[in-house]
């Protein structure tokens, strides 16, 4: 169980570095695409996740029944942890709150890498955009960070 | 009871970590070469002991002693030496520097992607780890024995 953490863990950084890398040499805007890039394979992940997590359970009530369970079996099977903090403005747009985000973790606990945190994040919000698209939510998922490793996202649903 | 200060060197001779916490005199020399000559040191000890050894050899030079401190030391198998000079009333410190390296080394240096192996070691994470491990392990007082 621990070392399977550690590889996910591991090979995430080292996936994300080796592309990340590529950032670092290339003009600013081809740095966007290459996060929109990492945001479009999380993508990806999130839908099949979504599939393999909600296999045998019953069909949602709602969008806040949705968003319940994105905060706590899915982020759990993912993240290892639950949402610490949930709020919603009723009307689409939800914040959920990870005070010890898996993910940022071992970079630092407070303001050191700070710069650097979004690039580990492009990933993330990608794979939480998977998995509310494959639930029959179209979102757009951002994330932010003030202090490590605390991590708000913030995910608007789209109303067609 | 008190630990003096620690070095961490990779396999190349680099050192990538220092920390004090209680020393008082200095070498009297600048800090790049009391790393060159702690390193080049270790080095030497490590061949002599092992060609002069009249058994088998199994973990090598472990530590030296002298009246006043003691100066243990611990080598990974991926060539990282950590070095760590105590009192005397510290036998034995090898626990302490192999729990450094596995619980604190690579929960937050190897695991953190933003540090780059071989270069020192940055990370305040690790640093202040570091120093609240060695302030609570029994045998750290702030004021030397």
């Amino acid at each position: 169980m621990s070392s399977d953490k550690f590889l996910q863990d591991y090979l995430h950084f080292t996936f994300i570095q080796s592309h990340i890398y590529e950032l670092s040499r290339q003009r600013p805007t081809d740095r966007a695409v290459s996060v929109s890039v990492l945001e479009g394979m999380g993508f990806r992940v999130g839908q099949g996740l979504i599939e393999r997590l909600t296999r045998d359970s019953p069909s949602f009530k709602d969008e806040l029944d949705i968003m319940k369970f994105v905060c706590k079996d899915f982020w759990t099977k993912v993240f290892r942890r639950q949402i610490d903090n949930l709020r919603t403005n009723h009307q689409g747009t939800y914040v959920l709150q990870d005070n010890k985000f898996a993910l940022l973790t071992q970079l630092s606990s407070g303001k050191q890498y700070l710069d650097q945190a979004p690039k580990y994040l492009a990933f993330s919000c990608g794979v939480v955009r998977g998995a509310l698209s494959n639930l029959g939510l179209d979102s757009v998922v951002t994330a932010e960070v003030s202090v490590m490793p605390s991590c708000k996202f913030q995910v608007v649903i789209q109303k067609l | 009871m008190t630990i003096h200060n620690l070095y961490i060197f990779d396999r190349n001779g680099n050192c990538l970590y220092y920390n004090e916490w209680n020393r008082k005199k200095q070498a009297g020399i600048s800090k790049d070469e009391e790393f060159k000559l702690m390193y080049g040191m270790l080095f030497s000890i490590r061949s002599f002991v092992s060609k002069m050894s009249p058994l088998d050899m199994k973990d090598g030079f472990l530590s030296f002693q002298t009246s006043k401190y003691r100066l243990h030391y611990y080598e990974t198998p991926s060539g990282l030496k950590f070095v760590v000079n105590t009192d005397l009333s510290v036998t034995n410190a090898r626990d302490t520097l192999q729990h450094i390296y596995s619980n604190l080394y690579v929960e937050y240096i190897v695991k953190n992607p933003v540090c780059v192996l071989g270069h020192s070691l940055d990370s305040e994470l690790f640093s202040s780890r570091l120093d609240a491990f060695i302030r609570a392990l029994p045998y750290y007082s702030p004021r030397a024995a």
